[in-house]
């Protein structure tokens, strides 16, 4: 595992956002957000419901190609900057991000094996003249997929399920193949659209480990997630976005002591949070452990529950 | 305003199943054909005593429905899916199909009212269309009825036997009464007759054999070949063999029907080589024994080597009896015996028939050894196995291997016996589309792209053939021949596809469907209008375009001396599509396409070029529509703007889903049976109502095998739905619909 640094080497930024904004129509997602990526680390965005957190997932992979801003990309050491803006998802793939979605969207009538092979075989070169005729060079990109993906899966815990359909897998699991698909692209940086949504407490340990591994293979993590104890376990650093704007950045620590970030967790005002930090010793970020965000974009659900609890 | 009425459910339900069957009175009865009268057409469905009979049948559709959950309990018995359906075969051969065909409209009532009334004939016929029909019906489906219910498995197998019995009297009588009677008849009411006995009998059987309460009669199936893979094709090979051997007709000049034996009797002493008056005499006889020893021994005891012999052997066997049957034809012409129309006729079913009864057996016997050393699924899984290269592969069963190798040898030795009309059929029609269908599998089906122009590259291919022959009233620099214009017609097609995909596929479902429909149109609309008087316009090819030939300086072939010779042209060509469709299939790009069917936002995200996958499955499929293209230009001849109408491209899409989207042998089997439906019950219901019929098995289909004749792995799992089925998952988690939100 890498630590926190503080120090900041210009030169070493996976990404660098620099005051993107993204809109829709009248609705805007993300406003003047910018944050720093460094190489090796584990960086969390969090925030509510509704804060912009898929948006701006979505600006870095080029599904959304944000209106103002700019975003540099240099996923592996020794790359040079890349503009992502405009870029085709695909290409931004190549470039060497890959993505988990918080709704699973695995291939469901492909097994599990099959769903990491595509993942691999992007990287392949044979067209389909060499799988038609069955040449010895697609023959062994064939044999190496399969045994990479076969590896990947093993890696992630699903070594037993290569042949069932991704579909038919329990939710955890899909969440995990996820996984194993985005890193069968063998990506520079991944990134983590709430992985633990709807699973079970042991399999939020085993991701927090997964999540641990991977990054020391290498791989940088940014991670959306919902469950403060997971986060404060794995994360470095913590972008905190509301509103579709960057309210907080820091440490775990730091992040669980601040006021703004607390009043945007309980949808009160800066006054009465610092009132409620200073109340109870124990910070209260874990009212956001609700982990419903899967079911919808609405953002009512972090507020509501913090009226509940308050 | 809008103030809704809301029933009860049921009360719907009634309506729909009474209205169903008034519709089922009107297609079926007396009245059926009539186009002119349609108020004929109703008094006669309708105003009449006979429909109490139908709204009967709704009323039982309706109960079933209301109480399925009675129903269902005893539906997944074994054995109750083949007693429907072999009920079902019955009631369609009793009551839709003709019997005979010069009298009246054929059916068996009118067929079996005159036999009756007629007392010179045979007494088993008499007795068959007076009462066994109807009774055997009733008798054999009660009795498996109630077998299943009450799990009685002397009964089910007694019904069983009766079935088969009944069956066997039904072909009897049928036959018996047609040499009575005289006449040329090409109905197939007797065989039907006899298939849907024989499915009556295989759910007694079922029933009669099964250990469990609930098992499907699918599984049941896969145990039977299971129990020693390939058993079931050698079997085939004997009975078909014996039958060829002992009754079938091996030489017929001018209907003298001779058996083998009665043409050794023939050709004794005649100028026959060594090896066919041999194989009259006895060498037949021995080579089929071999075979069938040799691969019976392969699948009893599983060795590889002795399946491979039993292969090996068949075709030889079957390159001999080959070499029998030109020997005769050819010195019976050569010898001027009355009758003999030269090489290769006059030649009846049983050497065929032989051929394919070899062909099966081998097969038993490849299938045995390929499935020799049993690799159980588990082993495989075990970390770092080496058995890893199979894990992807689209699995085949070996029922599934069963059927297509058992295609394939009917695909290669039937033919020669069908009719000339038949023949025909299978190369313009069947064989034709059938390609198609494969091309636009890999764009419907695999990479789901839904074009509805796919006739255009059809129709491109054909032009250019036309052209490159010189065929046009505008010459090419230089003249090919048929042949030599594939690879052209390919490149012409693939290019079109590229031109045609790169601007229009990064539109989605529908846009590009209408956008490939008005390609369509285009194509067409051009051809029509002759720009440049090149492509002649409505009146089509200025010259017929010539036949292919193979000319190697020593030996040339030129095709177009008979219809057959097209056909195995076209099996070669659609095996080899087959093959590296089939390869295709299983690689890179073959899942590629299904990532992006599938779900695209998330195959780009994973580094999938969607575009370049989608406009290489596109141009795949719009050169294999060039191919077919030029294959129908040089068999032909002729063709003008018509043959490439907008129907024709829907048809082809109709036969990818009916067989299957995205299975390669579903393809196949959708565009046979579909195109072979038109011209079999052009025999068998009037001929009005042939469309309507092929409607309503498009219907019946769609609703109970939405997947399609022989559905793909992949996408059966995505018909079925296949959100996480974890119970502890909440199932608001598992409601988020898959393609929602990125
Ligand atoms: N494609 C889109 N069209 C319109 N509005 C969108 C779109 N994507 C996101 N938004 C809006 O952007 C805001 C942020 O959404 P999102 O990024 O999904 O939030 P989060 O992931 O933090 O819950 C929401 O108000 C959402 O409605
Ligand atoms: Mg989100």
């Amino acid at each position: 595992m890498t630590q926190a640094t503080t120090t900041a080497d210009p030169d070493d930024l996976i990404f660098d956002v620099q005051d993107v904004t993204l809109r829709f129509g009248g609705v805007t997602s993300l406003q003047n957000v910018s944050l720093q990526m460094r190489r090796g680390e584990i960086l969390a965005v969090i925030g509510p419901n509704g804060a912009g957190k898929t948006s701006l997932f979505n600006s870095l992979t080029g599904v959304y190609t944000p209106q103002e801003g700019q975003i540099l990309l240099r996923a592996r050491p020794g790359d040079q900057p890349v503009s992502v803006l405009g870029q085709k998802t695909h290409v931004v793939n190549h470039l060497g991000v890959a993505r988990t979605f918080q709704n699973i969207r695995l291939f469901p009538a492909l097994t599990a094996l099959e769903n990491v092979k595509v993942g691999v075989e992007t990287r392949q070169k044979s067209g389909p003249v060499s799988a038609m005729l069955g040449l010895p060079w697609q023959r062994r990109e064939e044999r190496e997929s399969t045994s990479q993906a076969y590896a990947l899966l093993d890696r992630v815990g699903l070594a037993g399920r290569a042949n069932e359909l991704a579909g038919s897998l329990p939710y955890g699991e899909q969440r995990r193949l996820e996984i194993a698909r985005a890193l069968g692209t063998d990506p520079g940086v991944i990134l983590l659209d709430e992985p633990a949504a709807g699973t079970n407490p042991a399999e939020k340990q085993e991701l927090a480990a997964l999540i641990k591994q991977v990054n020391h293979d290498g791989v940088g993590v940014l991670l959306i997630e919902h469950d403060m104890k997971l986060v404060m376990s794995v994360a470095d650093r913590i972008v905190v976005l509301n509103f579709g704007s960057r309210i907080a950045e820091g440490t775990p620590e730091q992040i669980q002591r601040d006021p703004a970030v607390v009043a945007a967790y309980l949808g009160t005002s800066e006054e009465e949070a610092v009132a409620e930090l200073d109340t109870h010793d124990q910070p209260e970020l874990h009212v956001i452990d609700t982990s419903g965000g899967v079911t919808g974009a609405g953002s009512a659900g972090g507020p509501a529950t913090g009226e509940e609890q308050a | 305003m809008n103030r809704r009425v809301s029933l009860p459910p049921w009360v719907g339900r009634l309506l729909a199943c009474l209205g169903g069957s008034v519709v089922l009175a009107m297609m079926v009865g007396k009245q059926q054909g009539s186009k002119d009268d349609y108020g004929l057409a109703f008094r006669e469905a309708v105003l009449n005593p006979r429909i109490f009979y139908f709204l009967l049948v709704g009323v039982l559709v309706f109960l079933g429905i209301t109480y399925q959950d009675v129903v269902r309990r005893y539906a997944g018995r074994p054995g109750v899916r083949p007693l429907l359906a072999g009920v079902l075969i019955l009631l369609a051969s009793y009551f839709l199909m003709k019997w005979y065909d010069p009298l009246g409209d054929g059916k068996l009532a009118t067929f079996g009212a005159a036999v009756t009334s007629t007392p010179a004939v045979a007494p088993v016929a008499r007795i068959f269309f007076g009462w066994l029909w109807w009774v055997g019906l009733l008798v054999t489906a009660a009795a498996t009825a109630a077998a299943i219910v009450w799990r009685l498995r002397w009964l089910a197998w007694a019904s069983a036997a009766v079935s088969v019995l009944v069956g066997a009297i039904a072909v009897a009588a049928h036959s018996l009464a047609v040499s009575f009677a005289g006449g040329i008849d090409h109905s197939f009411g007797a065989q039907t007759a006899l298939i849907g006995n024989l499915v009556l009998a295989g759910a007694g059987v079922v029933a009669a054999m099964s250990r469990v309460e609930t098992a499907r009669t699918r599984e049941f199936v896969e145990r039977v070949m299971a129990f020693r893979p390939g058993l079931p094709l050698v079997a085939m090979g004997v009975v078909l063999g014996v039958l060829a051997l002992v009754a079938a007709t091996w030489f017929d000049p001018g209907g003298k029907n001779l058996t083998l034996v009665d043409t050794q009797h023939l050709f004794a002493g005649s100028a026959l080589s060594g090896v066919a008056s041999a194989y009259l005499a006895w060498l037949g006889y021995a080579v089929f024994a071999v075979v069938v020893v040799l691969a019976a021994t392969a699948v009893w005891t599983a060795q590889k080597t002795l399946g491979y012999v039993a292969a090996g052997g068949a075709v030889v066997a079957i390159l001999v009896t080959l070499a029998t049957l030109h020997d005769i034809s050819a010195t019976a012409t050569k010898a001027g015996y009355p009758g003999s129309a030269g090489e290769w006729q006059n030649l009846g079913t049983g050497g065929w028939v032989l051929c394919i009864a070899l062909f099966s057996a081998g097969a038993g016997g490849l299938i045995a050894a390929r499935r020799a050393p049993v690799i159980a699924p588990e082993p495989a899984l075990a970390r770092g196995s080496g058995a890893l290269g199979r894990l992807h592969q689209v699995g085949t069963s070996t029922t599934l291997l069963s059927l297509t190798l058992f295609g394939v040898g009917l695909a290669l030795f039937y033919p020669p016996t069908a009719t000339a009309f038949w023949q025909q059929a299978l190369v313009t029609d069947i064989g034709v589309y059938v390609l198609l269908a494969i091309g636009l599998n890999v764009v419907i089906g695999w990479a789901g792209l839904l074009d509805l122009g796919y006739i255009a590259f059809y129709a491109l291919g054909s032009y250019t053939t036309a052209y490159f022959t010189g065929s046009l009233p505008v010459q090419p620099p230089i003249h090919l021949s048929p042949l030599w214009a594939i690879p052209v017609a390919i490149a012409v097609c693939l290019i079109a596809g590229v031109v045609l995909g790169g601007p229009t596929l990064r539109l989605r479902g529908d846009y590009l469907a209408i956008v490939t429909l008005g390609f369509g149109e285009i194509i067409r609309i051009i051809a029509v209008n002759n720009p440049g008087d090149f492509t002649n316009g409505p009146r089509g090819v200025a010259r017929a375009v010539p036949h292919p030939v193979i000319d190697l300086g020593f030996i040339r072939f030129e095709w177009g001396g008979s219809q057959l010779q097209y056909w195995y042209l076209l099996l070669v060509l659609l095996a080899l599509v087959f093959l590296l469709f089939w390869r295709l299939e299983g690689s890179r790009l073959g899942r590629a396409w299904a990532a992006v069917r599938e779900d695209e936002v998330a195959a780009q995200a994973t580094g999938v070029n969607t575009t370049r996958v989608k406009l290489l499955a596109f141009a795949i499929g719009a050169s294999t529509s060039g191919l077919a293209g030029v294959f129908f230009a040089s068999q032909v001849g002729y063709f003008n703007p018509q043959n490439f109408i907008l129907n024709n491209s829907i048809l082809v899409v109709a036969f990818v889903v009916f067989g299957g989207m995205g299975s390669l042998t579903g393809a196949i089997a959708g565009a046979a049976v579909l195109t072979w439906l038109p011209d079999f019950l052009r025999d068998q219901v009037p001929s009005e109502d042939r469309i309507m019929w092929i409607g309503a098995v498009l219907i019946v289909m769609m609703i109970f095998r939405p997947a399609g004749l022989i559905p793909a792995r992949r996408r059966k799992a995505e018909l079925t739905g296949l959100a996480g089925h974890d119970p502890s998952v909440d199932q608001d988690l598992r409601a988020v619909p898959a393609g929602e939100g990125v």
